[in-house]
C-alpha cells in the first residue's frame, strides 16, 4: 500500500486533511492500557518460569481450580453435614479432618466450624486481611476484603447483616469470629424447614458461599 | 472506637467506623485472576510463605489504603521476590519492558484478555 492510499482512507475517514498518527487508535483508548500491576504481575510469573522455579501450566491450572471446583466444596461440605449427625460432629470437633474425609485439603492449619443455632448465629471476617476458607468457598467476594465490612462487622454486626438483607430476632445472639491465617472458619447454617427428603445436590445448592459466611441464611423458595 | 493505638498498622482496620457495604460481588478481572493464580501456585511451591506475603503487605502503610486488593498483593509478591534475591530490580524492569511492549503492537488483533482486564 502506497503512502498516497494511506493519506486518502486517513482523510476520508475522518473528514480533514492533517497528517494522522494512526498508531493511536481510538479502540486503544477505550480498552485502556494495561495497568503497572497487570504488566508487573505477569512479568513476575515470565521469569519465574524462566527460572524454572514454576510453570505456566501450573499457573493455568490453578486459575481453573479457583474457577472452577473450589467455590463448589464447602456446600457440599455443609449438605453432607445437614443429612450426616456423625459427620457433622466430627465437622464440629475437628473441621481440617473432616473435610480431608471428603478429599477436601485445607490450606490452613485448622478449620473452626461454627454451628448456628435457634438463639446463635455466627458471621465470619478477617479484620486484618483477607483470610477466608478459599479451599472450601473459592476466592472471597468484593465485599469481604473491603475496609468497610472489615471494620464495621465486629462491632455493629446486626447493622451489617441487616445491610444484606438479614435481620435476626432480638434474642439470637450474634457471634462474630475473626479469622487469621492459620485458622479459619466455616459457619454451618440451619437446615430450613421444608427441606425433608432432598438430596444433597438440592441441599448443596441453597448452602450458598454468603450462607457459609454468615451474612445470610438459607432459603427455601416458595412452592408454584 | 477510633481511638488508633500508636503502633497500629494500616491493616489493622476491626472497629473502625465505615461506611454502607456494597454488598454485590464484583468478581474478578482476568489480570486479577492471574495475579491471584501466581500467588497461590508461588505459595504452594513455597518460593513465598503466606506470613511473608501478609508483612510485605503491611509494610505498605499509607500506600495500603491507596491500592486495590490485588496491586497489594501483587507488590507484596515483588517485594518478597526482590528481598529473597529470587529476581533482581533490573531483570523485573527489563522484563516489563517486554511485557508492556508486547500489549502495545499496534497490528495485533484486539486481545480477548485485555478487554476482559479493563472492563
Amino acid at each position: 500500500m502506497s503512502n498516497s492510499s494511506f493519506d486518502y482512507y486517513a482523510n476520508r475517514q475522518h473528514g480533514h486533511d492533517h497528517a494522522h498518527d494512526d498508531h493511536a487508535p481510538i479502540a486503544g483508548q477505550d480498552e485502556g492500557p494495561p495497568s503497572e500491576y497487570e504488566i508487573m504481575s505477569r512479568a513476575m510469573q515470565e521469569l519465574l518460569e524462566e527460572k524454572g522455579l514454576i510453570t505456566a501450566e501450573e499457573v493455568r491450572r490453578r486459575m481453573e481450580l479457583f474457577e472452577e471446583e473450589l467455590p463448589y466444596r464447602g456446600s457440599r461440605v455443609i449438605a453432607r453435614a445437614w443429612t450426616d449427625p456423625a459427620f457433622k460432629k466430627r465437622l464440629l470437633e475437628d473441621g481440617k479432618a473432616a473435610c480431608a474425609e471428603m478429599g477436601v485439603n485445607l490450606e490452613a492449619d485448622r478449620l473452626i466450624a461454627v454451628e448456628n443455632t435457634p438463639d446463635v448465629h455466627n458471621v465470619i471476617v478477617c479484620t486484618l486481611c483477607s483470610c477466608y476458607p478459599r479451599s472450601l468457598l473459592g476466592m472471597p467476594p468484593t465485599w469481604y476484603k473491603s475496609s468497610n465490612y472489615r471494620s464495621r462487622v465486629v462491632f455493629e454486626p446486626r447493622a451489617v447483616l441487616k445491610e444484606f438483607g438479614t435481620v435476626l430476632p432480638d434474642h439470637v445472639t450474634v457471634r462474630v469470629h475473626d479469622s487469621n491465617a492459620d485458622m479459619r472458619y466455616v459457619v454451618i447454617p440451619m437446615r430450613p424447614e421444608g427441606t425433608e427428603g432432598w438430596s444433597g445436590e438440592q441441599l448443596a445448592a441453597i448452602a450458598t458461599r454468603d450462607t457459609l459466611v454468615g451474612v445470610t441464611v438459607p432459603r427455601v423458595r416458595a412452592k408454584g | 472506637m477510633s481511638d488508633r493505638a500508636i503502633n497500629k498498622g494500616p491493616h489493622d482496620m476491626g472497629g473502625e467506623r465505615a461506611g454502607a457495604i456494597d454488598t454485590t460481588d464484583h468478581g474478578m478481572k482476568f489480570w486479577e485472576k492471574q495475579a491471584n493464580a501466581l500467588r497461590s501456585t508461588a505459595s504452594a511451591k513455597r518460593i513465598v510463605r503466606v506470613d511473608e506475603l501478609r508483612r510485605a503487605a503491611e509494610d505498605l502503610g499509607d500506600q495500603y489504603y491507596k491500592l486495590d486488593y490485588f496491586e497489594r498483593t501483587t507488590t507484596a509478591l515483588r517485594t518478597l521476590l526482590l528481598e529473597k534475591g529470587i529476581i533482581t530490580e533490573s531483570e523485573l524492569t527489563a522484563k516489563m519492558a517486554e511485557v508492556r511492549a508486547r500489549f502495545d503492537v499496534p497490528s495485533a488483533p484486539p486481545s480477548p484478555v485485555k478487554k476482559e482486564a479493563h472492563r
